[in-house]
């Protein structure tokens, strides 16, 4: 076999993703909408498919939906209705999912995203409410479902075919999901199955215009693996071709279901992808259509929040944070609000971004926590970092107020600081001014290098105090002190 | 006492002529005796109904208010919801199913006073008009006991007919009240679709059913439907139209001047005694002052191909769930999941119910665009067009109910037979227009005809006026078949 040569070869790569939407109540019963619980106790007569039931549409998840459309710039349909899918699974109620298939509420649309410093604008092809199913547990005998997810409010957001690289379709899929906490129609938590992806990849020579065969990884809830399972199946299917290249497309990559097998690294055939036809849609006889007004439209985007790329762009062009670092701010809409409401207390906007980012991210990472979890208060953080701004602490003592600060969440950081006097740096100009005596008359030679020119004199007189106070001396006045003296000289 | 319509026994009760518990155990004694040759029921629940009748005969000594049905005893069909209670749908699947809800059109019944006595045979999952296709055994016509008595609501249709309680509910989906109704010669009425909720109906084609009133008494289904036509906020296809009474319209209403229209050339085939009777009637109409006019129904040649693509594809969906997971019956032979399905379904469904089901998968499979489905519902349209057009030349059409008199038990070879015996009653579904089938005579082997009237869309009071003002003038009373004239010992 000669030798593969991959750059020769570009990915088609489109994703659907299915996101659970924020709302109380399932999308066609009253039954909570909730995670966790104990088996079968989030269902009423609707979740189960019990004869005699009917649906019932949730208002609150077709408000989620037209927020998202909102959110994306799509075209919203005045006029769509809803319909069954027909497939037997014992996750299934009813043996029939009611999704949108004929007439979606949402077409078109564009997700933006920064990928290192451009933006970037992929398209949504369309996006429709459809209904979850409930969970399988296989137990050693048996194997049993759980009914409390059948019914959650699920929004099918299918996009356009564009992305040709494992990072941009992480970008799109994370800006996304930033979009979703942002407008609240969803918290898209990956652990809980919040958001997940089911990637069409397929692959062409870079000069080819026609698309090939694709296949589909199926059900990918973390954007690591979502990344790996891309770029094995991008070599699997070059190598498909490369091998046989005497085979038409169609049969060198026949269409089907894959799954991405974690441990082995490799994308798995699961099962010949059904058709379309297959599952026999029909309109749903007991839904009436969603029949939406301009004027209701328009009373929602009123409510629209500051949406991640405005803020993004606020943030580098009016508070002057690098853009690397706000397209990390902004990617979890709890830390972006937490910054905002820090800011008000810090006052600069890149020193409060970097603890964010680095220092505190650093710190919660080693204890497992979330920047929520933490408990700590924006307010807390504000003031830490408008102490350093004044002054009024190093940044090395604003580190270990930091670490204190994970250790107690229920205390401020000024609190910290006012308790411990180990903390305040010495400011007594006597006191101060004796050390200073005391570092030139150990080193004379510094005061003849200063002299010279050697500014490096200076950091190494004041260098010295620092050590003899252990850091506690605040070193802009050491500095000042020095600089009075030796200018004496 | 079984000669008493519906409103004579709760006028009785009111005056305290007669008591409830009087009332109750009457009529269940009557169906200890005669339910036998019928097999009109399914089920009884003789405790619960003599205390609900104590309480009643109570609430009336304390002159407490009663409902509108008090003391009614009611028939239901075995398709409709009553909490606690068997819903076999006369099929083995739901053999020992128990309902985990109440239907809203049982709850109003209940709310009104009326006293439920037990449930209906009826053709399995509602697909039939003979009554033969029930799993636990036909019922049988009082007027003939080797003869059909119609279907789905064979049961409901026998047990009045025989005066086994002087009100029942059925189901109506393509003729399934108004024409067991004619062929036991009582009073069907099917409301316009969306008045009567279908919340704990189990559902055969969605589109098309509606649950109605059967009683021996134009009278008696106005009473009723005036309960149970009202708006349902657990049924997303119920009309926010507040109940009706027409009752007191009954008396001062007048046929003179009134327009009825009659197909002529669809009626072409009807031949023989059928013809007769039905000219018979309109001929009784016309010395009433009505006038008679040719409208063009032509299109209603194709209802029945329309009907059987359009009902049997909803209904294909609709007994999806039952697969044996979650409630019903399940194999005791099926090992592994594709068995659970495979075998539940083998063995617990009868053979109409999978021809039914395997015909509507059917014309659901292929191309959406191009199914049978698709091209069904454009006919649907056109009947429902023309039906429009016919109402602008007159208030009210009449039809036969049926083609013939009940046939024969043993006469039932071919099974399109009975498929066409819907041929007259299906347009009302379609347009889910309101129509009713009154008693209009015998043939001469002593087997009752209906009359049936049909109105444009939420014209049911106009309906019930013209089928009462008909029943008033037809002189025939309510005579019961010679077997059950008697009463009980």
């Amino acid at each position: 076999m000669s030798e593969i040569c991959y750059e020769d070869w570009e990915p088609v790569i489109g994703l659907e993703i299915h996101v659970q939407l924020k709302t109380c109540s399932k999308l066609f019963s009253p039954s909570a909408n909730c995670f966790g619980g104990e088996p079968n106790t989030y269902i009423n007569e609707i979740d189960t498919g019990q004869p005699g039931s009917l649906p019932l549409l949730n208002k609150e998840a077709v408000d989620k939906a037209i927020l998202l459309g909102l959110g994306v710039k799509a075209t919203i349909a005045l006029f769509s209705t809803f319909d069954r899918k027909s497939y037997f699974y014992p996750d299934n109620p009813r043996n029939f999912q009611i999704t949108q298939f004929f007439r979606p509420l949402l077409k078109g649309g564009v997700v933006t995203c920064d990928i290192g410093g451009e933006t970037r604008h992929f398209k949504i092809n369309r996006a429709h409410l459809e209904d979850d199913t409930g969970m399988l547990k296989h137990f050693s005998s048996f194997s049993g479902v759980d009914y409390n997810r059948a019914g959650t409010p699920l929004i099918e957001i299918v996009s356009e075919p564009m992305m040709h690289s494992p990072k941009e379709a992480v970008a799109y899929a994370t800006s996304l999901r930033t979009l979703l906490q942002y407008l609240n129609v969803a918290d898209a938590n990956m652990e809980e199955g919040g958001m997940r992806m089911d990637v069409n990849i397929s692959v062409r020579k870079k000069a080819e215009t026609e698309l090939r065969p694709k296949i589909e990884v199926k059900n990918m809830n973390s954007f690591y693996n979502m990344s790996l399972a891309i770029e094995a199946e991008i070599r699997r299917q070059i190598e498909c071709y490369c091998l046989r290249p005497d085979l038409p497309h169609a049969e060198a990559i026949s269409a089907g279901t894959y799954k991405f097998d974690v441990t082995t690294g490799k994308t798995i055939l699961m099962r010949r992808k059904e058709k379309e036809q297959d599952y026999r849609y029909v309109h749903e006889p007991d839904l009436v259509p969603i029949v939406l007004t301009p004027e209701y439209i328009d009373s929602l985007k009123e409510k629209l929040p500051e949406l991640p790329h405005e803020r993004y762009l606020r943030y580098i062009k009016e508070l002057k944070i690098a853009p690397d670092s706000a397209a990390i701010l902004i990617t979890e809409k709890f830390t972006s609000d937490f910054f905002e409401e820090a800011l008000v207390f810090a006052k600069n906007p890149t020193a409060l971004c970097n603890w964010i980012i680095v220092e505190f991210a650093g710190r919660l990472k080693e204890k497992g926590l979330s920047l929520k979890e933490s408990k700590i208060t924006p307010r807390s953080l504000g003031i830490l970092i408008s102490l350093i701004e004044t002054q009024q602490i190093t940044g090395k003592i604003a580190k270990l107020i930091a670490d204190e600060m994970l250790l107690y969440p229920e205390k401020e950081s000024d609190a910290i600081f006012k308790e411990n006097p180990n903390y305040h740096p010495i400011s007594d100009e006597a006191l101060l001014n004796r050390f200073v005596e005391e570092t030139l008359e150990k080193f004379p030679e510094s005061i003849r290098d200063f002299q010279a020119g050697k500014t490096k004199a200076l950091a190494f007189l004041v260098g010295q105090v620092m050590q003899k106070t252990q850091g506690k001396a605040s070193p802009e006045i050491v500095n000042t002190l020095f600089l009075k003296r030796l200018k004496k000289n | 006492m079984h000669t008493l319509l519906a409103h004579e026994l709760h006028a009785h009760f009111l005056s305290g002529k007669l008591s409830a518990e009087e009332i109750t155990t009457y009529f269940l004694r009557r169906i200890e005796a005669h339910n036998p040759q019928v097999h009109a029921f399914l089920s009884l629940f003789p405790e619960k109904a003599i205390e609900k009748a104590r309480k009643l005969d109570q609430k009336r000594k304390n002159k407490e208010p009663l409902g509108k049905a008090a003391a009614i005893p009611i028939a239901v069909k075995d398709n409709i919801h009553i909490k606690g209670e068997l819903t076999t749908c006369a099929s083995k699947f739901l053999s020992n199913y128990r309902a985990p809800f109440n239907a809203t059109v049982s709850s109003l019944l209940e709310k009104e006073d009326a006293i439920f006595l037990g449930k209906t045979n009826m053709d399995e999952f509602a697909m039939g008009g003979s009554g033969i296709h029930s799993a636990f055994g036909a019922a049988k016509n009082p007027w003939n006991l080797s003869c059909i008595p119609g279907g789905s609501s064979s049961g409901s249709a026998a047990c009045i007919s025989a005066g086994l309680a002087p009100l029942a509910l059925g189901s109506d989906t393509g003729g399934s009240i108004r024409q067991p109704a004619a062929l036991t010669g009582i009073c069907g009425f099917k409301p316009s679709y969306g008045r009567v909720s279908r919340y704990g109906l189990v559902a055969f084609a969605s589109s098309l059913d509606q649950i109605g009133p059967m009683a021996r008494s134009v009278k008696d289904v106005a009473l009723a439907f005036e309960i149970i036509g009202a708006p349902c906020s657990k049924d997303s296809t119920s009309l926010q139209i507040p109940p009706f009474s027409c009752l007191k319209h009954f008396d001062s209403f007048s046929l003179k001047g009134k327009k009825i229209g009659v197909p002529w050339s669809f009626l072409e085939k009807l031949g023989g005694e059928t013809r007769a009777n039905f000219e018979n009637a309109l001929s009784l109409l016309q010395n009433l002052g009505v006038e008679i006019f040719d409208i063009d129904l032509s299109i209603l040649k194709y209802s029945i191909a329309v009907y059987y693509i359009l009902a049997t594809a909803e209904a294909s969906t609709n007994l999806a769930r039952f697969d044996g997971i979650r409630y019903g019956m399940r194999s005791p032979r099926a090992k592994t999941l594709e068995e659970i399905y495979e075998y539940s379904r083998e063995d617990f469904f009868g053979l109409e119910v999978k021809t039914r089901i395997m015909l509507g998968s059917f014309v659901l499979s292929g191309s959406t665009e191009t199914n049978q489905y698709n091209k069904a519902q454009k006919v649907r349209s056109l009947i429902i067009q023309k039906m429009k057009e016919a109402f602008q030349k007159c208030d009210i059409i009449a039809l036969p109910s049926a083609a013939s008199t009940a046939f024969e038990f043993s006469d039932q070879s071919d099974p399109l037979l009975e498929y066409l015996q819907d041929l007259y009653t299906i347009a009302a579904n379609m347009g889910g227009l309101p129509a009713i089938s009154v008693p209009s005579g015998w043939g001469s082997d002593g087997k009752p005809f209906g009359l049936q009237l049909m109105g444009p869309q939420l014209h049911d009071t106009d309906v019930l006026l013209f089928a009462h003002a008909f029943e008033k003038a037809s002189g025939f009373g309510f005579p019961l078949p010679p077997l059950f004239q008697g009463d009980i010992a």
